[in-house]
């Protein structure tokens, strides 16, 4: 078991391309650390220079306290679990199994009895004698677990180890490799592009964009405080909806609507203080919307219906509010929402708002988020 | 059932037409094995019959009571078997490091080694000539197995080439998180998981080297005659021997069909290799 610390690394690809920027954070010893970013982030660039698969251009690993920069992979006591398994083909279930221990000298007996805990703890005893070729996906991805955590090492990689499962099978291997690490205690960083994996699974996320890194912290302190727009609105589906809008004193103008914003903000925020005709972008989740025919409140604004998704215990309400909408720069958000200058608001289902509607929202003021307009962070 | 009907109609055509393509390279050979089981004075009879009157081994007979041709067949196969290991201990982890790797210079290396294999042999006959005769090893064994390897590395280059670009990276990435150094990845993971396609690619090189004839006429003479000169001989040195010529032929024939008949399942698995399910 160990810590894991970079300090800005860099990586510069061959064809000159800068993947990774400054990149520094610590792993504690144990921890659950997930990587989450849209795809192309720069996320298994930087698993792949902790396993030792890529060269680091600048900047400094440890691993348990030890400078790793140029150590070998195989000297790093690091296992990883490869998005396409990587299963050795010709070898049966034990075997795969067996190699990392046959690789390190260990005795056969020893081998066998790990290899058979293993393959008790992942429910593959009966499958030890087949090749990888006869194995479902999930089978396979439990072979390619039970070859990383049967070495005992002192970290575990997983580069989106359930991306090639089927949904339901994803849900429940997800619950599987939590609990799993729970047990071993090992430090793991685990790889993924959706957000609902790493506000699951993580003890902490770090979340990156362009290969720099937006924030590290646990899931719900970057669900509740969001260190910039990225984070806001890459965090949480449907994503947290971004306007620009005008505060004057406790007066907040977006678009042709105006409501007061609660004394808690102020407390919360306070370099909103004071502000006149200050721009900002604020940011309302879903959730933080509601029908004001349902629950009125103070802060209510008024805008058309354009869809209206009814899942039975909610329903996802379109809004076209007539302030400027915000792109965070999250590709995946907008695939989510589809029309994308739409704002989503989460309804009770015993709104009868319709499309073609104006329905009048009361909104959750004191849970706005404010961000900066031109640096695009948290203002507090 | 709606198949069974489906293959009579189309099944019929692809039968035929797939007949006419077997008939069509299959009819020299055929031609040759009925030659060389007619009695050694019918052989030459004019007009010419396509099947013996009466079959007779007599020409397997003189063929193999001659000692040249054992003779020769022994040196093809030295020749043969020492310029496939050649080939391969080059070829498999050259291509191995052109595919994996992959720079602008491993792509250039791949595509000179498929402009050498365009150049006509004649014209590099005469330049190795020269180069063994000035390493005193013209008409030896290990001179013309470097002269067939140096034919040979390019093929096996090319064909394991093909076969390594159907192994994903990450099979030697996780065998050296397991603990492998990269030779070690190599000999144990990828060496293992390719052995259908070193099987093919060696089977090639093999055949390669066993057909040759204008090196092994230019580079040889009567220490090492290969089987390929011998046999073309029975015309020039017996007159015109062509009941021998053809027995001959078929047995030289028969090792590379009878290899390849046997590793027939690990011939089209290995052409039809594709990705490595993991
Ligand atoms: N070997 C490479 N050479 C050049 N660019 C690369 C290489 N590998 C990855 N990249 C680029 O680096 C960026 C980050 O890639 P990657 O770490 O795989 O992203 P992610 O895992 O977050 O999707 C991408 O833009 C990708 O195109
Ligand atoms: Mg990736």
């Amino acid at each position: 078991m160990s810590a894991i610390e970079l300090r800005n690394i860099n990586k510069v690809y061959g064809n000159s391309f800068h993947a990774l920027r400054d990149l520094s954070f610590d792993i504690r010893d144990g921890e659950f650390m997930v990587f989450v970013g849209p795809s192309g982030c720069g996320k298994s660039t930087a698993l792949r220079m902790i396993a030792g698969l890529e060269s680091i251009t600048s900047g400094e690993l440890r691993i348990g306290g030890r400078l790793v920069n140029d150590v070998d992979p195989k000297d790093r006591d690091i296992a990883m679990v490869f998005q396409s398994y990587a299963l050795y083909p010709h070898k049966t279930v034990r075997e795969n199994i067996a190699f990392p221990l046959q690789m390190a000298g260990l005795p056969k007996t020893e081998i066998a009895n790990r290899v058979d805990e293993a393959a008790r703890t992942l429910e593959l005893t009966t499958l030890l004698d087949h090749r990888p070729a006869l194995l479902s996906g999930g089978q396979r991805q439990r072979v390619a677990m039970g070859r990383a955590i049967v070495r005992k090492p002192a970290a575990f990689l997983m580069d989106e180890p359930l991306s090639n499962l089927d949904a339901k099978l994803r849900v429940q291997m997800r619950a599987e490799i939590a609990s799993l690490q729970r047990k071993l205690n090992v430090t793991t960083i685990y790889v993924t592009h959706d957000q609902v994996e790493a506000m699951t699974m993580g003890d902490r996320v770090v979340v990156m964009k362009g290969g720099v890194l937006q924030q590290v912290d646990t899931p719900q302190n970057l669900y509740n405080r969001p260190d910039n727009v990225f984070v806001a609105a890459f965090i949480g589906s449907p994503s947290m909806n971004l306007y620009e809008a005008v505060l004057n004193g406790r007066t907040l103008t977006l678009g042709s609507n105006s409501f007061e914003i609660p004394d808690r903000v102020f407390e919360y925020r306070p370099s909103l203080n004071g502000a006149s005709n200050r721009q900002v972008i604020i940011g309302i989740r879903p959730e933080h919307m509601n029908d004001a025919a349902i629950r009125p409140s103070s802060a209510e604004i008024s805008a058309p219906v354009t869809l209206v998704e009814a899942l039975g215990s909610e329903s996802m309400v379109h809004l076209n509010i007539d302030a400027s909408w915000v792109d965070a720069g999250d590709p995946d958000a907008v695939a989510d929402i589809g029309d994308e200058k739409a704002a989503v608001a989460r309804f009770s289902p015993k709104s009868t708002a319709r499309a073609g509607d104006i329905a009048r929202v009361a909104v959750d003021a004191e849970e706005l988020h404010f961000f900066e307009p031109d640096t695009r962070t948290s203002i507090w | 059932m709606r198949r069974a009907r489906r293959f009579n109609i189309n099944g019929i055509l692809v039968n035929a037409a797939a007949l006419v393509l077997v008939l069509s390279y299959a009819l020299p050979y055929v031609y040759l094995l009925m030659t060389s089981i007619k009695p050694a004075a019918d052989v030459q009879q004019i007009p010419p019959s396509f099947l013996p009157a009466v079959v007779s081994l007599e020409n397997f007979r003189e063929v193999l009571q001659s000692s040249a041709l054992p003779k020769a067949f022994a040196s093809s196969l030295a020749v043969a078997v020492l310029t496939t290991v050649l080939s391969l201990a080059v070829a498999v982890p050259a291509a191995y490091v052109a595919t994996q790797y992959r720079r602008r210079i491993t792509t250039l290396f791949l595509l000179f080694a498929l402009v050498t294999r365009m150049v006509p042999s004649v014209s590099l006959g005469v330049p190795l000539f020269q180069l063994l005769k000035s390493l005193g090893l013209l008409d030896t064994i290990p001179g013309l197995v470097l002269a067939h390897t140096s034919a040979a590395v390019p093929l096996a280059l090319l064909l394991m080439s093909a076969f390594f670009e159907g192994v994903p990276k990450e099979l030697e990435e996780a065998a050296r998180m397991d603990g492998c150094t990269r030779f070690q990845a190599f000999r144990k993971i990828i060496l293992p998981v390719m052995i259908g396609g070193i099987a093919v690619t060696a089977l090639f090189t093999f055949i390669t080297s066993w057909n040759e004839f204008l090196y092994a006429l230019l580079l040889t003479s009567e220490a090492t005659k290969t089987a390929p000169i011998v046999i073309a001989e029975y015309n020039s040195v017996y007159g015109l021997a062509w009941g021998a010529m053809t027995a001959a032929a078929v047995l030289y024939s028969l090792p590379v069909i009878v290899v390849t008949l046997a590793l027939q399942k690990q011939i089209v698995g290995g052409l039809t290799f594709g990705a490595v399910k993991g």
